[in-house]
């Protein structure tokens, strides 16, 4: 009985949420991605990079500008995501000249990016901190309080001391539903990942969609590593991101390449995530609480796929002269 | 036409690679070193000395089992990024086998220790590729999520069940140590007759041998028996090969088994090969390097050998950079992922223009008339 | 003259080893519909590409309105107004008409967001003013194959298009939407558009065109007016000699039943695409199976050679129960299949030519020495059917993807009529070959019912299958709606089943 409640408490909802940030803006990263017509395994690695940058950049600016973080404290923060974003963006770059340019298998370009950044993470950490993996501590952005809900005792936990970046987070999924569905840009990235021939032909420019919707994975998987290392870890240290940016990929398998649809199921795995880190008394050794998203993703997966309508151009790369 | 083939085919990788050696000498120029210096100590540390020989075959051994089970997997549109995850449970099985049974021969027990390495692979590689098959579950996150189990299974099994009695207390975690009749016998003794001897020359194994066996065994499979002509088709287009009775999802459940199987093998190196007993700190991270090493070998089992001779002198001049040059190693495995990304790229400019090459040599072969092909299939 | 809308002069298109296009001069009149006609391989798409930006002339002028241009890309040629329908449409299934047809120059406001209403507006009043029947909001994958094509018209009207190049436009129509289509083209016409229309079919060309332009091997044999012209004259035109489009068509006795469908239901996904279909083919004879593309043939064919399960029903294969039988065990009972789509399921291009020529025998005792392959049994094998049925090649080891589309389905073929099959499942198997080729997989056909194969012929060409069929029937929405012996009902009744119009009232057994 005290199991259950456990589940269902309020503290472990927020719990909840505030661990599902990371899932869910790899997860729109990841819908852009491939509404463009290209898969994007490298998401890990870019959050990867999201986690050091969103440290490194936070603690140098904070080292930097002293007297200007004194008077606002949420710069550096501010710095720490924005750097994460950029370095997101750069390494989706990488992405999207490999396999959209160059036409290389996705998945082969999106694991080298992964051993790319494992090593690169480890490399600067090194350079700048001499040692491997671990960077000074951090502080993260000064938490808020949810307007007009703040007011409503019961939902304390949820809306009172919150990391800015959950509203702004939820914010996203709705906007991204909205540019997906209502506007020019997600019209054209939609189409050239359903038939890229015939957007061409229409002469929207296949080559800069895909780049867009690669780079905005990266910018939005960048975020998300930020999130873990700033507001989550207050420091970067290796291997943080536990295998997030895949779960993530599932996680937009399983919202059916929508980001409404994403949301849900990034909740599903960060309500496992949360479990997995409040150590709920649960009668299973601690080793296979903290696997637990991890054995949830194989299930989904396993339990879903097939209802799904993946855009039909998903993984392939586009040429004009092969027929 | 086939001189200039062969030409292009060895031009790739070694494009690739010196492509990473300029981003490599980029880096090193950023850190204030100089890059020729700095390779110049690379190539003497890991050649110069018998020492760093021995030490690069040892370092290869694991990688060339592992480039072959990647590559396997390869071989039929499989992603096996599972390797990682495969060999802990393989190694675990092996300990089991080595350290929980006592008094056998070692033409019975090592065996028995391999085979169980073998199985301990399949069976983490089973609940992937039943999914894919069955389910469609994307293979590429399923064993990813299964790597991180393996390592949660593996931390479990030695810390909290098989943990070594006589380590409770210290800050060791590993398991029993392993008979001796189940340890991969060392090749020391085909090299101290010429006075090469030192704790390299003793760690290089048996192992070695298997892995270059299984290579060529592999190689002739693929080449010569029905079942590799399967596996060929099954790779080059798998509706058609289903189009012609072959049964597409048993071909690929089996190689993704016998990728399974290899990299049941690959902790066998250390684990049988050297230490003797699994520890919770035994080298992680060989079946990822493998995945580039398939890459780098374009899944040809026997171009594996070479590809991890590569990676094994890598990392042995990243250990002499580190130690001598006060360079991370880390700026090599950089290089590693760079000369993978750009070898991935030239196999594709290279095969983009072998294709061209074909198409114009038939085309003006063909009789006189325009392209029928290009007429009729905008 | 100022009443030409487009003059080609001496365009010159060579690709490597041939000339598409030599010296091709072409006038088209404001306001006129105008065929170019010419076998496969004459040159025609490569000229309308080059007038529609996807291809640069090595030499020539092109002129637009008598001014000297030079057109780029796609996009340029709209500017001039020139719009191109493609014969395989470029639509997105789950994209809606208005969708599709704003793709590429939306009605777009603040930040970008899409105007939907008012395209879906803008598209009814096109439709409007040259009577169309299409409904904007509707998804295109729910469309009938006459249906998307008016799509891809506007698609080009709404971009401003005066100019209209239709390539190929009735292959994929049944006659009743033929009559649709020409309707609307004529309407486009009254309206002042100048239609650019490409096709083999002499019959629609004399029907619909003013002008015509016959091409052979990359030049210009004349241009006619349609009024003056005949068929016969046309047709010596474009082949250079007098031809005779019949096939010889000798009687043969039908023998036993070979193969026998009883009610089959198929399955695609979760929609049943194969009713209840019931056939039966006998040995000498060619059972042609006529019907609009993706009225459940693919199913069908896939059904009958063990590539997809059979959710009921029977099939037998010389009397034996083959209902479950896997693809290999119904190869065995010697059934040969020429897939619709070469390239998908016929070949697997990246192997050699060999590889390619044994796939589908390679388990064949004859080729196997325990688990090894047979390589001297394989070579000799392979050399023979690269003899016997004339296949173009250097090399067998070379990758079959370099040979052409004709010698790809003669590896087909050859592969196919090896160890004596007794049943034949072709599907569409002389789709996107050139005139040649097509009459060489014809003859194939025939011969094979002549040596007593039973053959089942799935075409989406209606003369093809009224030329070579014993039998036909008629699949519509997954049933077989009518079946007719040959000579029994022309294109015209065929079509009405085809569409759904009419069912036979009696259905088949």
């Amino acid at each position: 009985m005290e199991v259950l409640s456990s589940l269902v408490s309020l503290a472990l909802i927020a719990s909840a949420i505030r661990v599902t940030m990371p899932i869910l803006l790899t997860a729109l990263g990841a819908v852009y991605s491939e509404r463009g017509g290209v898969v994007n395994i490298g998401l890990e690695g870019i959050m990867i990079m999201g986690t050091f940058f969103g440290a490194v950049g936070n603690y140098f600016f904070a080292q930097a500008f002293p007297s200007l973080v004194a008077r606002a404290p949420d710069v550096a923060p501010a710095a720490g995501v924005l750097a994460a974003v950029l370095a997101g963006v750069v390494f989706a770059l990488i992405h999207a000249v490999v396999s959209v340019t160059f036409r290389v298998n996705q998945i082969i370009s999106g694991v080298a990016l992964n051993l790319l950044a494992a090593g690169l993470a480890r490399f600067l950490n090194i350079l700048l901190f001499t040692q491997a993996t671990q960077s000074p501590g951090v502080r993260g952005f000064t938490p808020i309080d949810l307007p007009l809900l703040r007011d409503i005792p019961a939902l304390a936990p949820l809306v009172r001391g919150i990391s800015p970046m959950i509203p702004v987070g939820l914010l996203l999924v709705i906007l991204s539903q909205w540019v997906l569905l209502r506007t020019r840009f997600g019209l054209r990235l939609r189409a050239v990942g359903e038939y890229p021939l015939a957007a061409d032909t229409l002469g929207v420019s296949v080559t800069r969609m895909r780049y867009a919707g690669v780079l905005l994975s990266g910018a939005l998987a960048g975020a998300a590593g930020a999130y873990l290392a700033v507001e989550q870890a207050h420091l970067y240290f290796e291997g943080m991101t536990q295998g997030r940016g895949f779960i993530a990929l599932a996680a937009m398998i399983f919202g059916n390449w929508w980001p409404v649809g994403a949301l849900g199921a990034s909740a599903l795995f960060g309500y496992f995530d949360a479990l997995s880190l409040r150590v709920v008394r649960l009668p299973v050794p601690y080793q296979f609480i903290n696997v637990l998203p991890h054995v949830v993703t194989i299930l989904v997966l396993a339990g879903f796929v097939r209802r799904a309508q993946m855009p039909a151009a998903d993984g392939v790369p586009y040429s004009k002269e092969e027929e | 036409m086939r001189g200039r083939l062969l030409l292009l085919q060895i031009a790739g990788p070694a494009l690739a690679i010196l492509f990473g050696m300029v981003i490599s000498s980029i880096i090193i120029l950023a850190i204030g070193r100089n890059p020729l210096e700095v390779f110049g100590l690379m190539v003497r540390f890991s050649l110069g000395r018998t020492d760093s020989l021995f030490s690069i075959l040892f370092k290869s051994t694991p990688l060339i089992l592992a480039g072959l089970a990647v590559a396997m997997s390869f071989r039929v549109n499989l992603f096996n990024i599972g390797v990682e995850g495969q060999y802990y449970i393989g190694a675990f099985f092996a300990a089991y086998v080595g350290f929980s049974l006592r008094g056998l021969p070692a033409a019975v027990h090592l065996p028995l220790a391999l085979i169980a390495a073998v199985l301990g692979g399949m069976v983490w590689g089973l609940l992937p590729i039943v999914l894919k098959l069955r389910r469609g579950a994307h293979e590429v996150i399923t064993t990813i999520m299964m790597n991180y189990i393996a390592s949660a299974v593996l931390l479990y099994l030695i810390n909290d069940i098989f943990r070594d009695p006589t380590q409770v207390g210290t800050p060791r975690v590993r398991t029993p140590d392993v008979a001796a009749a189940a340890r991969i016998p060392s090749l020391a003794a085909l090299f101290s007759p010429f006075g090469l001897t030192g704790s390299d020359v003793q760690k290089l194994n048996a192992l070695l041998l298997l892995g270059v066996l299984l290579a060529f065994v592999l190689a002739f499979v693929l080449a010569r028996t029905r079942f590799g002509y399967e596996v060929r088709a099954v790779s080059a287009n798998p509706e058609a090969a289903e189009a012609a009775g072959i049964p597409n999802a048993r071909i690929q459940f089996w190689v993704f088994m016998m990728s399974a199987g290899l990299a049941g093998l690959i902790g066998l190196n250390d684990i049988l090969g050297f230490f003797g007993y699994l520890d919770i700190d035994f080298p992680k991270g060989l079946g990822f390097l493998g995945i580039s090493i398939a890459l780098l070998a374009k899944n040809n089992p026997i171009g594996v050998i070479p590809a991890a001779l590569l990676f094994g002198f890598l990392d042995r001049g990243a250990q002499g950079v580190q130690f001598f040059a006060r360079i991370p190693k880390e700026t090599i495995v950089i290089m590693q992922a760079i000369i993978i990304l750009a070898i991935v790229v030239a196999y594709e400019l290279l095969t983009r223009y072998i294709r061209a090459q074909r198409k114009l040599e038939a085309e003006a072969a063909a009789p006189v008339g325009p392209p029928a092909a290009a007429e009729a299939e905008p | 003259m100022s009443d030409l809308f487009i003059e080609l002069q001496a365009i010159t298109k060579r690709f490597p080893g041939v000339t598409a296009n030599d010296h091709v001069d072409l006038a088209v009149r404001t306001g006129e519909i105008h065929a170019i006609v010419g076998e496969n391989g004459a040159g025609k798409s490569t000229l309308m590409r080059v007038l529609y930006g996807l291809y640069q002339p090595d030499a020539g002028t092109i002129r637009v309105r008598g001014e000297p241009v030079a057109i780029e890309s796609p996009r340029r040629a709209l500017e001039f107004g020139i719009g191109m329908v493609h014969q395989h449409f470029m639509l997105i299934p789950v994209f809606t008409v208005a969708e599709n047809i704003i793709l590429g120059s939306e009605p777009s406001g603040a930040l970008g967001s899409l105007r939907l209403r008012e395209a879906e507006t803008r598209v009814a009043e096109l439709c409007t003013q040259y009577g169309f029947v299409l409904n904007p909001a509707t998804r295109v994958d729910t469309l009938s194959v006459g249906e998307q094509q008016r799509v891809e018209i506007i698609k080009v009207l709404y971009r401003g298009a005066e100019l209209l190049i239709l390539d190929e436009p009735t292959a994929v129509l049944v006659p009743q939407e033929v009559d649709e289509l020409f309707a609307n083209l004529r309407r486009l016409r009254e309206q002042g558009k100048t239609i650019i229309f490409i096709s083999h079919k002499l019959d629609e060309v004399l029907q619909i065109s003013d002008r015509i332009t016959v091409l052979r091997r990359g030049r210009v044999m004349g241009t006619v007016d349609a009024a003056g012209t005949s068929k016969a004259r046309l047709a010596e035109m474009m082949v250079g000699r007098p031809v005779f489009l019949e096939l010889d068509h000798p009687p043969v006795a039908p023998g036993a039943v070979r193969l026998e469908a009883e009610r089959l239901w198929v399955e695609a996904g979760r929609r049943q695409a194969v009713r209840g279909v019931a056939l039966a083919v006998r040995a000498g004879e060619i059972y042609g199976i006529a019907g609009v593309e993706g009225n459940g043939q693919t199913e069908l064919v896939e059904a009958l050679v063990g590539l997809r399960p059979i959710r009921s029903g029977r099939l037998r294969i010389e009397g034996r129960d083959v209902t479950h039988a896997r693809a290999r065990a119904i190869r065995l009972m010697g059934v040969a299949h020429i897939p619709e789509d070469r390239h998908r399921r016929g070949l697997a291009l990246p192997l050699s030519v060999w590889e390619n020529i044994i796939l589908g025998h390679h388990y064949r005792d004859a080729f196997v020495n325990g688990p090894l392959l047979d390589r001297q049994a394989i070579d000799a094998f392979v050399r023979a059917r690269v003899r016997d049925y004339d296949i173009r090649v250097a090399d067998v080891d070379a990758p079959a993807l370099a040979l052409s589309g004709g010698n790809q389905q003669k590896v087909i073929v050859a592969r196919e009529f090896s160890f004596e099959p007794k049943v034949l499942v072709a599907a569409q198997p002389t789709r996107g070959l050139d005139i040649g080729a097509t009459e060489f997989v014809q003859r194939q056909l025939l011969e094979a019912r002549a040596k007593g194969m039973a053959v089942l012929l799935v075409s989406a060409t209606l003369e093809e299958v009224l030329s070579l069929a014993d039998r036909i029937g008629v699949m519509y929405g997954g049933e077989l709606v009518a079946e007719v012996g040959r000579g029994e009902a022309g294109a015209a009744e065929l079509g009405l089943y085809m569409t759904g119009a009419k069912r036979s009232e009696r259905p088949p057994a």
